[in-house]
């Protein structure tokens, strides 16, 4: 569908051009638009309401604002230091000098994915005194590496090996090989893992608010534990608002982040 | 092993000298190449030819060094190349491979100036090389530099990595079953527009393959390989037709050496039938008397320029009377080139109607024509020369105590 609305834009041009993976403007807005929309809903069902004193100490707009943007900077930070981390590891698993330690790791880093966030944010605070949003960020890691280091995996070794063979053998050097042909064709894929991980982090830095990290979490849990359902409902469609998002967002990256000819 | 003695048509210096190389893989009880020495000179396609795993592959990809020597040097241009670093060597010596294997996010234009770009050209001479290269491989520069790998077909994608090979101007290209994958029409394409490039470029080429058939079409010089790449035989694809120096050589050329050997020698090597010829417009009573004079069946009609058009029998003339020449008889088939092999020139005479088979130049203008005689002739020719030569070498043998590369 959207090929055709870029063959009808371009014209003629567009049959000799590599073909069209990009979205169509229309396809890029609707999703915010549907995101706002839900918003303004809220915002509107929120205002028609009378709150009482505990529901208006969660509902208004700067614990609001104050704990969106908490949750914002959980997720960048986490999410930034997993790449820091999983991207270069990756790569260095997928060398011919790790190949013996490679299994052995990977099973390590799979059992930590088994073990719930929650439980490592609780062993965190519990064990290592470690509160707070540093602590939540370490969490956050932890759970989000395995996604981005796996799709690192992934990319790097199903890049055809003749592509390799023929880079190497016109003289690119080892370097070179990782820089200009490797990490650029397994770009895709890598940028899947990221997509992951971002979606995890969102959702999961949720759990944060329990080692006093803040972000929507807060929200959630304030109506929990006062039994105040239309916080909890406006705290929960928050976090599901900046979950789809990011995805979009993420997905914009992807596309125009993509080499061309793939 | 004593190295092969090659004295014919080997008028250039030594460019490549492999010397007792040798490569064991970690974990293998048996060298995958074994003490091999080997002379290629500059200019010549030589062609390793082998069954599956008898380490042609391996002995080419030592040249440029993918796979480490265990022993043994490469002496490239003079010069010891066995120790110094990999990635300038690599540089210096073109790499096609079956594969291909183009840098799939990278246009056309930007998978052929890979290797002018690593040595530091400024933009403006790496441009202008890229639209020369593909003018060279036979691919309009405007319409293919900006395309992506994924847009080309498999023969294209060959082309362009024929010509990202030649990116530098190296004076060596190796080259890895490069016509391997691709259909039998295209590859047999590919292959004449190789040959004719390398008429041109006079590279000297490592060519490796496991067909017999295309070591003959594209070798100068052929070497055939036995297990871990002991040579069997190393010499001209004439001399490896007509004397196999062993029960393995003869063995893998298979039947119909004899058929072979007529593709190595073109139509314009040998001297050339006339045949009765008339103009188009010649009045029948002229025609026919022309056809009792020759001592043939029939009269080849040729238009004002020169070029053939019809066969026209002396039936054809008493019964097509007062009927333009043009439009009795038979059209005039079976046209071959004066580059053209035998081989062609007698699958069109098989075909032909009076068992001949017309030459014709690059114009198509009528030159003579070759018959089943002068195709035999040519075989016993070739026959007789290389059983001298294989007589010679062999005299020469006896005195150095060994015959050529045999085991």
């Amino acid at each position: 569908m959207s090929d055709t609305g870029a063959g009808v834009r371009t014209g003629i041009v567009a049959a000799a051009e590599p073909p069209h993976h990009r979205r169509t403007l229309a396809g890029y807005l609707l999703m915010p638009a549907l995101l706002a929309l839900v918003c303004l809903a809220l915002y509107l069902y929120v205002s028609s309401q009378e709150l009482d004193s505990i529901e208006a100490r969660s509902l208004n707009a700067a614990s609001l604002t104050k704990a969106t943007w908490e949750h914002v900077q959980l997720t960048a930070v986490s999410t930034l230091l997993t790449l820091i981390i999983a991207i270069p590891l990756g790569v260095l698993l997928t060398r011919p000098f790790t190949r013996r330690i490679r299994p052995y790791l990977l099973t390590v880093l799979t059992i930590g994915q088994a073990v719930p966030t929650i439980a490592v944010l609780v062993l965190l605070a519990v064990a290592f005194l470690f509160l707070g949003f540093q602590a939540a960020v370490v969490g956050l890691v932890l759970y989000a590496i395995i996604p981005v280091l796996l799709n690192t995996m992934v990319g790097l070794e199903q890049v055809d090996e003749s592509v390799l063979e023929a880079g190497r053998g016109m003289g690119i050097s080892k370097f070179g090989v990782l820089t200009r042909l490797e990490l650029p064709l397994s770009v895709p894929i890598i940028l899947a893992g990221v997509r992951t991980a971002l979606v995890i982090n969102v959702g999961t830095a949720t759990l944060t608010t329990y080692i006093n990290a803040g972000g929507l979490g807060d929200i959630i849990v304030a109506g929990l534990s006062t039994n105040r359902v239309l916080v909890q409902i406006v705290g929960a469609a928050l976090t599901a608002v900046l979950a789809l998002l990011i995805d979009y967002l993420a997905g914009i990256a992807e596309d125009f982040l993509r080499p061309k000819g793939l | 092993m004593t190295s092969t003695t090659v004295n014919n048509r080997s008028t250039g210096k030594v460019m490549i000298r492999l010397e007792d190389l040798t490569k064991r893989f970690p974990g293998q009880k048996h060298n995958a190449v074994d003490n091999l020495t080997l002379d290629i000179h500059e200019g010549e396609i030589v062609v390793l030819v082998g069954p599956s795993g008898c380490g042609k592959t391996t002995t080419m990809k030592m040249i440029n060094r993918i796979i480490e020597p265990t022993s043994g040097r490469i002496i490239l241009d003079g010069e010891d190349v066995t120790t110094t670093d990999p990635d300038a060597l690599r540089r210096r010596i073109g790499y096609v491979i079956q594969q291909v294997g183009l840098f799939p996010h990278l246009t056309i234009g930007e998978n052929i100036a890979t290797v002018p770009k690593l040595l530091g050209w400024d933009s403006k001479r790496v441009t202008a090389r890229v639209d020369e290269l593909l003018e060279m491989v036979n691919l309009a520069p405007e319409s293919y530099r900006n395309r992506y790998p994924k847009q080309l077909s498999g023969g294209q994608k060959q082309r362009v990595g024929v010509a990202r090979a030649l990116g530098a101007d190296p004076d060596v290209m190796l080259m890895d079953e490069p016509f391997g994958a691709i259909d039998p029409i295209t590859r047999d394409r590919l292959q004449n527009e190789f040959l004719r490039l390398q008429s041109e470029v006079r590279k000297t080429i490592v060519f490796v393959t496991h067909d017999i058939d295309e070591a003959i079409k594209m070798g100068d010089r052929i070497a055939i390989l036995q297990d871990a790449s002991k040579i069997a035989q190393y010499d001209t694809p004439e001399q490896i037709l007509t004397a196999p120096a062993n029960d393995f050589v003869s063995d893998f050329i298979g039947n119909g050496a004899s058929l072979k050997r007529l593709n190595l020698s073109h139509v314009s090597d040998i001297e050339l039938t006339q045949w009765p010829t008339v103009q188009l417009g010649t009045d029948h009573d002229q025609a026919l008397e022309m056809l009792r004079r020759s001592d043939r069946s029939a009269l080849l009609v040729l238009d004002e320029s020169g070029r053939p058009r019809r066969w026209v029998g002396a039936d054809d003339l008493h019964r097509g009377a007062g009927r333009p020449l043009d439009e009795i008889g038979l059209p005039a088939g079976a046209m071959v080139e004066p580059r053209a092999t035998l081989s062609d020139a007698l699958n069109e005479l098989i075909t032909a109607r009076y068992s001949v088979t017309i030459v014709v130049d690059a114009k198509g203008i009528y030159q003579g024509v070759v018959d089943i005689e002068q195709i035999n002739e040519a075989i016993r020719g070739m026959r007789s020369s290389a059983v001298a030569r294989a007589r010679a070498g062999l005299a020469e043998g006896a005195e150095a105590g060994s015959t050529g590369g045999q085991p």
